[in-house]
């Protein structure tokens, strides 16, 4: 039986996945880039094995808490913990003030670095507040791309896509 | 029919190769005449990030390449040492094509950005590639200028015919 056809991940930014979007569908197939900004942790994960260059821990009324500083300085705050357990390995990447959850789980040979930039490719999952989550298939590092060449070369490439289909339909 | 990119690995976006015409024809070789704008096209050259691969030992390596405008199945036939196809062939030289292929085949992996070049097949109605020769890119920005690549040469070569630009 013929395998079935995979899906290409749509190119989108981060900033564009919000729920105006009309990339922002459920199983939508898509392909992010943005800069790893921290990882939801399990319970009783070992900080010291936590390369941050600053990392807090409190353990407040809301569960055990983690706050990070991000390479732009910006303090972030986690949420509960508990909500999630490591098979689940919930990463956010962001793009300026954007930002999106990733499931990692199907993720292999890859690592995941504060600071570093990801590429990531993957189906969404729209939760029922409305929030969404890529499952990722594919993954890799891009520590070095120009993100504003990619942001402008992807305009372009918008562009072009549009025309040649007007000019085939016409 | 205009013939110039037939012996030139035309670089061509997913979404325009996948929606090449194809014409079935009296040639063994090439069964099927893919054209673009009534230009014939038989090799091609894409790039993306890889996203499967089905490895077929001693036979073939299929695997896809998504550059963000479409999934390409590439076909990486390994089946050079056993196949009558290259039993004519200098047996030295048919050992240095399935070694070079069988590299080729342990570089291809998820998530690596792979240039691959190749013939344009059809199978089962949808467009595949026959691999030639595969280079894994490690430049980041890569990718973008593939993008930009092929922009300018649709608009500047493939698309010019005889009467101008179409």
């Amino acid at each position: 039986m013929e395998a079935m056809a995979i899906k290409h991940g749509e190119l989108v930014t981060l900033e564009e996945l919000n729920p105006s979007s009309p990339f922002f569908k459920e199983g939508a197939s898509v392909r992010v880039t943005g800069r790893k900004w921290y990882l939801y942790l399990k319970e009783g994960f070992d900080f010291g094995l936590v390369q941050w260059g600053c990392v807090e821990r409190g353990f407040g009324d809301e569960g055990l808490m983690v706050k990070s500083c991000t390479s732009k300085g910006v303090l972030c705050l986690l949420r509960r913990l508990q909500e999630y357990t490591v098979e689940t390995a919930i990463a956010v990447v962001a793009d300026g003030n954007a930002t999106l959850k990733i499931d990692t789980q199907h993720l292999r040979d890859i690592s995941f670095r504060i600071g570093s930039i990801y590429q990531l490719i993957g189906e969404l999952l729209i939760q029922p507040d409305n929030e969404a989550i890529l499952q990722a298939r594919v993954g890799r590092i891009v520590d070095g791309i120009d993100l504003s060449l990619y942001h402008q070369s992807l305009q372009l490439l918008r562009q072009f896509q549009a025309d040649h289909l007007n000019n085939s339909t016409s | 029919m205009d013939q110039r990119l037939q012996n030139t690995h035309v670089k061509l976006l997913a979404f325009d190769l996948l929606s090449l015409t194809q014409t079935p024809s009296l040639s063994t070789y090439d069964p099927i005449i893919f054209t673009r704008k009534n230009t014939t096209i038989s090799r091609i050259e894409i790039l993306g990030i890889v996203t499967s691969r089905e490895l077929k030992p001693n036979k073939f390596l299929k695997f896809t390449i998504d550059d963000g405008t479409g999934c390409v199945t590439c076909v990486l036939w390994l089946n050079q040492l056993t196949s009558p196809y290259f039993s004519r062939r200098n047996p030295a030289n048919v050992k240095l094509i399935a070694d070079m292929a069988a590299h080729f085949a342990s570089e291809i992996k998820i998530g690596v950005v792979a240039r691959v070049r190749g013939r344009i097949a059809g199978y089962r109605g949808a467009v595949q590639v026959t691999v030639f020769d595969v280079v894994l890119e490690r430049d980041p920005n890569v990718e973008a200028f593939h993008w930009l690549d092929c922009i300018r040469l649709a608009r500047n070569c493939y698309n010019v015919v005889a009467g101008g630009a179409v």
